[in-house]
C-alpha cells in the first residue's frame, strides 16, 4: 500500500473525530469549539489536497480498510469525481470561520448549543466526504444518513418553531428517499450477493431477469431525486435553507444538495456499465424533470422579496441545469453538468455568505427593507452583484462555461428545445439580478438606518470576498475543472451511445 | 377524498415494486448469488480470518468495520442533533406571555420530579432486577463473539437498564452514572474505541482497522473486546443523555 | 406468476409493509402517527433485507462446537443491525423535533400547524 492512500480513511475520519471530540474539548469553555472545528478542517482540507494531487498525476485509486480484497470488504476508491472534496473542505472551512460571529449574534440560539453546532456541521461535512469516496453501496447509505440527520437538526438549531417545523418535513422527506435508497441497495444484494459498486455493476448483467434491476434503478433515482430537489419532490428546500443560519444554508445549498447527485452519478457508473436496462428511458424523464426545474424554480425566485428564499429556488433551477445535463448523456453536457456541480457551490455559498452579512449587519431579509444597503456595505453588497452574474452565467464568470456546455449538450444530442428552456431561465434570473441590483444601490432607502450600517466583520467578510473572488478566477480558468473531469465523464457515457 | 387518492397512487406504486420482487433469485434457494459469492467465503473462512466465531459480528467488526463505524457515527449525530435541538436557555421561567407563543398553552410542569408516581410493584422489580441486568449486559457485551450479543446489543440493554432506573428512582439519583466531566468521553467512546483499535490495526498490519487474525489471536480478541465495550459503553451513554436531555424540558 | 409471489411472499410483504407505511406518512394528520409510519416502513426494508438472508434449512451464522450444516448469510443480519441503529436515530431526532414543536405551537396536526406558519 502506499503512503498516499491512507490519506483516504484519514480524510473521513478526521470530521468525524473531530465532532466526536467537540463536546469533549468545549466542556470548560464553549468558545473553544469553533477554533478546535477550524483545525479540525484545516486537517481535512490538508488531506483533501494530497487526494486529489494524487488523483491528478495518477488517475483514481483505491484503498482497502483491514485490507480485505474487495468485494469482500469494503473499498474506498477516488476517482475525478472525488475532487468534489475539495469543494466540501473549501466551503466548509470557510462556514466554520463565518460561523463564529454568526453564531453568536443569533438571539434565538441558546448559547449551551453551540458547540453541539459545530459538531453537527463536522459530521455533516465528514459524512459528505465519506460519501463521494466510498465503493461500496451500503457504506454509501450509511454515510447518507450521517449527512443528512446532521442537516436536518442543523435547520432547526435556531430554535425559532418555523425553523423545527421546516425540519421536520426535511426530516420526513428525507428519510423516505434514504429508505428508497436502501430497499434498491438491497434488490441489488439480492441481485449479485455484492455490496461493492465495480463488483456489482459487473454481476448484474448476469442476473436471470432484467424486472428487479430496473426496480432498483427507479428507487435510486427516486431516492437520490428527492435529495437534489429534483421537480415534483423539491418541496422540503425553500422552507428549509431560507430559514437555516446563512452559513448553514451555504453549506446546504452548495453542497448538501449536490449528493444527491453524486449519487446519481454513482448510479450511472453503475448500470452504464452493466448495461443490463435501458437507460434511454430515465434519461429523457430526467431531462424533462430538470427543464422543469429550471424554468418553475426561477420563475419563483423572481417573484421572491426574501433573498434567502429566492436563493432557494434558484438552487433548484440550478439543480435543474445539472440533472439535465446529466440526463442529456451526451460528452459535453455531462462535462458542463460536473463542473457545475462545483462551480455552483462557489456561487451559492458566495450568496448565502453576503446574504448573511447583510441579515446580520442590519437585521433585515427582504429587498423592500434592504434597499440602498449598497452604498454603505459597499463589499458585501459587490459580492451578492458578482455572485449575482455568476448565476445569470454571464461570461468570465463561473456560471458561463457550465451552462454553455449542456447548451451545446442538448444541441449534440438533437434537443434543442431543452437548450432553449436553458437560457429561459437563465433570463428569469437576470430579471431578478436587475431588481436586486436597483435595490440595492439605486432605490431611495427605505430604513435610514441602513445607511448607519458598518460593513460586516472581518471573519464573514473573507469568506464571502474570497468565494466572490473564486467565481471570477473559476470563470477565467474554467477550462482547467473541465478538462480534469472529463476523463470521468466519458466512463459515465453508456457504452453504446453518447 | 384525499385518502381514496393517496391509496389510488400507492397501488399505483406497488405494482412495479411487485413485479421486481417477485422477479428476484427465489428465496432461501442455495444457489442464489446471495449464498454463493461474498457470503460462502464469509462462511467458509469466517472463523479463522475474522477472529470470531459469531460470524455476524466478523462482518460487523472485521469484514465491514467501515459501516460499523458510520454506524458508531450516526448514533452520536443523533445524540448531537437532539441536544443542538433541545437544549434551552438555562433561564428561569418566563412569563406566562412571552413575545415568541403562538398564544396557545406551553406544557407547564418544569418541576423536576423527585418522587415520579410509578407503582410500588414497578419500583421494587426495577430495583429488584437491576443488578442482574446490568450482569446481563456485560454477558452479552463480553460474549458477542461467540454467541449471538456484541456491543450494541448490550449497550441498548444498559441504555434501557437506565431509562428504567431514572424512571422508577428519579433523574437526582441515577445522574451520578453520568458524571459531568466524563460524560462527553463516554458519548464519544464508540468512536474513539474503533478509531484507536483502527490505528493498532494499522500499525500491526499495516492497513487501518486491520486485525492481525491469523497471526496474533490474542491481539485480534483484545482488539475486538476493546471495540465492543467502547460500542456498549457508548451506546448507552448516549440513549441515556437522549432521554436526560427530552426529560429535562 | 403466482407461482413467483408464492415463493417470494416473504419480500411480498416487506413491500406491502412498505407501501402502508408510506400511506400513513402521507395520509394522517398527526406528527406521531407520521413519525411511526416511517418506522413501519424502515421495519419493512429491514424485513427485506433479512429475509433475502435465509436460506431453506440454514443454521444461524455462529460457528463452534456442534454447529453444523448450511449457514444462513452472516451479511444481511449486519446490514440490518446497522439499519435499526439509523432508524432508532432518525426516531431520535425526530422525537426531538415534536416536542420543540409541541413547545412552541401547542399542537402537533399537521393541518393546524400549517395554519400557523
Amino acid at each position: 500500500m502506499h503512503d498516499w492512500a491512507h490519506w483516504l480513511p484519514l480524510a473521513v475520519l478526521t470530521p468525524l473525530l473531530g465532532a466526536v471530540l467537540t463536546p469533549v474539548v468545549s466542556l470548560r469553555d464553549r468558545h473553544v469549539a469553533p477554533w478546535w472545528a477550524l483545525g479540525v478542517m484545516t486537517v481535512t482540507s490538508i488531506a483533501a489536497t494530497m487526494l486529489i494531487v494524487r488523483v491528478a498525476l495518477t488517475g483514481p485509486f483505491s484503498y482497502l480498510p483491514g485490507g480485505w480484497m474487495p468485494p469482500y470488504g469494503i473499498e474506498l476508491r477516488f476517482d475525478e469525481f472525488g475532487a468534489s472534496i475539495s469543494v466540501i473542505c473549501l466551503i466548509g472551512w470557510l462556514a466554520v470561520l463565518y460561523s463564529l460571529r454568526y453564531t453568536e449574534w443569533l438571539r434565538e440560539v441558546p448559547k449551551p448549543r453551540i458547540p453541539y453546532y459545530y459538531a453537527l456541521l463536522l459530521l455533516n461535512l465528514g459524512g459528505m466526504m465519506g460519501f463521494v469516496i466510498t465503493g461500496d453501496l451500503f457504506n454509501l447509505f450509511v454515510f447518507l444518513e450521517i449527512l443528512s440527520l446532521s442537516s436536518y437538526a442543523l435547520v432547526a438549531v435556531s430554535g425559532e418553531h418555523i425553523a423545527e417545523m421546516a425540519a421536520f418535513k426535511y426530516l420526513l422527506m428525507g428519510a423516505i428517499s434514504s429508505l428508497f435508497v436502501l430497499f434498491a441497495v438491497a434488490i441489488l444484494f439480492g441481485l449479485t450477493g455484492s455490496l461493492n459498486m465495480a463488483d456489482v455493476a459487473s454481476r448484474l448483467g448476469d442476473a436471470e431477469s432484467a424486472a428487479p434491476a430496473a426496480l432498483a434503478l427507479g428507487m435510486l433515482a427516486v431516492g437520490f431525486m428527492v435529495k437534489a430537489a429534483l421537480f415534483p419532490v423539491h418541496i422540503w428546500l425553500p422552507d428549509a435553507h431560507s430559514i437555516a443560519p446563512s452559513p448553514i444554508s451555504a453549506v446546504l445549498s452548495g453542497l448538501v444538495v449536490k449528493i444527491g447527485i453524486l449519487g446519481m452519478v454513482r448510479v450511472y457508473q453503475i448500470y452504464n456499465t452493466a448495461g443490463v436496462v435501458d437507460m434511454h428511458w430515465l434519461n429523457q424523464v430526467l431531462v424533462w424533470l430538470g427543464a422543469i426545474s429550471i424554468v418553475m424554480g426561477a420563475f419563483f425566485a423572481v417573484f421572491q422579496d426574501d433573498i434567502k428564499l429566492m436563493l432557494a429556488y434558484s438552487t433548484i433551477s440550478n439543480i435543474g441545469y445539472i440533472v439535465m445535463g446529466f440526463g442529456l448523456s451526451t460528452n459535453l453536457s455531462i462535462i458542463g453538468g460536473a463542473v457545475h456541480v462545483f462551480n455552483h457551490a462557489l456561487i451559492k455559498a458566495t450568496l448565502f455568505f453576503a446574504a448573511g452579512c447583510l441579515i446580520y449587519r442590519t437585521g433585515y431579509r427582504t429587498l423592500a427593507d434592504l434597499r440602498g444597503v449598497g452604498r454603505s456595505m459597499p463589499f458585501t453588497t459587490v459580492a451578492i452583484a458578482i455572485g449575482a452574474v455568476s448565476i445569470v452565467g454571464i461570461p468570465p464568470t463561473a456560471g458561463f462555461l457550465c451552462k454553455w456546455y449542456i447548451a451545446l449538450g442538448a444541441f449534440e444530442a438533437d434537443q434543442p428545445f431543452f437548450g432553449f428552456a436553458l437560457i429561459f431561465g437563465a433570463l428569469f434570473i437576470f430579471i431578478y439580478y436587475i431588481r436586486m441590483v436597483n435595490a440595492f444601490y439605486f432605490q431611495p432607502v427605505t430604513h435610514p438606518e441602513i445607511l448607519e450600517a458598518r460593513e460586516a466583520p472581518a471573519s464573514m467578510l473573507f469568506p464571502t470576498l474570497l468565494l466572490a473572488a473564486l467565481c471570477l478566477v473559476m470563470g477565467v480558468l474554467g477550462r482547467i475543472p473541465l478538462s480534469f473531469i472529463e476523463p470521468a465523464a466519458q466512463r459515465l457515457l453508456p457504452p453504446l451511445g453518447g | 377524498m384525499k385518502n381514496a387518492f393517496v391509496t389510488a397512487l400507492l397501488v399505483l406504486m406497488a405494482i412495479p415494486l411487485l413485479i421486481g420482487v417477485t422477479a428476484l433469485p427465489p428465496h432461501g434457494s442455495a444457489d442464489a448469488p446471495m449464498h454463493t459469492h461474498v457470503s460462502a467465503r464469509y462462511v467458509e473462512r469466517g472463523e479463522e480470518e475474522a477472529g470470531a466465531a459469531n460470524l455476524v459480528t466478523g462482518v460487523l467488526l472485521n469484514y465491514r468495520s467501515l459501516d460499523t463505524v458510520g454506524e458508531v457515527t450516526v448514533i452520536f449525530t443523533a445524540l448531537v442533533a437532539v441536544l443542538g435541538v433541545l437544549i434551552s436557555f438555562p433561564a428561569a421561567p418566563k412569563p406566562p406571555d412571552a413575545a415568541g407563543a403562538a398564544g396557545t398553552a406551553r406544557a407547564t410542569d418544569h418541576a423536576a420530579p423527585t418522587q415520579p408516581q410509578v407503582s410500588p410493584v414497578v419500583g421494587f422489580v426495577v430495583r429488584l432486577l437491576a443488578p442482574f441486568i446490568a450482569l446481563f449486559t456485560i454477558y452479552v457485551i463480553v460474549h458477542g463473539h461467540v454467541s449471538p450479543g456484541g456491543g450494541f446489543q448490550g449497550g441498548a440493554i444498559l441504555g434501557g437498564l437506565f431509562i428504567a432506573l431514572t424512571t422508577v428512582l428519579g433523574e437526582n439519583r441515577t445522574r451520578c452514572l453520568l458524571p459531568r466531566r466524563g460524560a462527553p468521553w463516554m458519548r464519544g467512546a464508540a468512536l474513539l474505541a474503533f478509531v484507536a483499535a483502527g490505528v493498532i490495526g494499522a500499525v500491526l498490519t499495516g492497513y487501518f482497522l486491520g486485525y492481525p487474525a491469523e497471526t496474533n489471536h490474542l491481539a485480534t480478541e483484545l482488539m475486538l473486546l476493546g471495540i465492543e465495550i467502547g460500542i456498549g459503553l457508548g451506546g448507552a451513554a448516549i440513549f441515556a443523555t437522549i432521554f436526560l436531555q427530552m426529560e429535562e424540558e | 406468476m403466482l407461482e413467483a409471489v408464492w415463493t417470494n411472499v416473504d419480500y411480498v410483504a416487506s413491500v406491502v409493509l412498505f407501501c402502508i407505511g408510506l400511506y400513513i406518512i402521507i395520509a394522517k394528520n398527526n406528527l406521531i402517527k407520521k413519525l411511526l409510519g416511517l418506522n413501519i416502513m424502515e421495519t419493512a426494508v429491514f424485513s427485506f433485507i433479512v429475509a433475502l438472508g435465509v436460506l431453506d434449512g440454514g443454521e444461524p451464522p455462529i460457528m463452534g462446537e456442534g454447529a453444523t450444516g448450511p449457514y444462513s448469510s452472516p451479511i444481511p443480519q449486519a446490514l440490518v443491525l446497522t439499519g435499526i441503529v439509523v432508524a432508532v436515530s432518525t426516531t431520535a431526532l425526530a422525537l426531538g423535533l415534536i416536542i420543540r414543536i409541541y413547545r412552541q405551537c401547542g399542537t402537533i396536526e399537521a393541518d393546524e400547524l400549517r395554519e400557523m406558519e
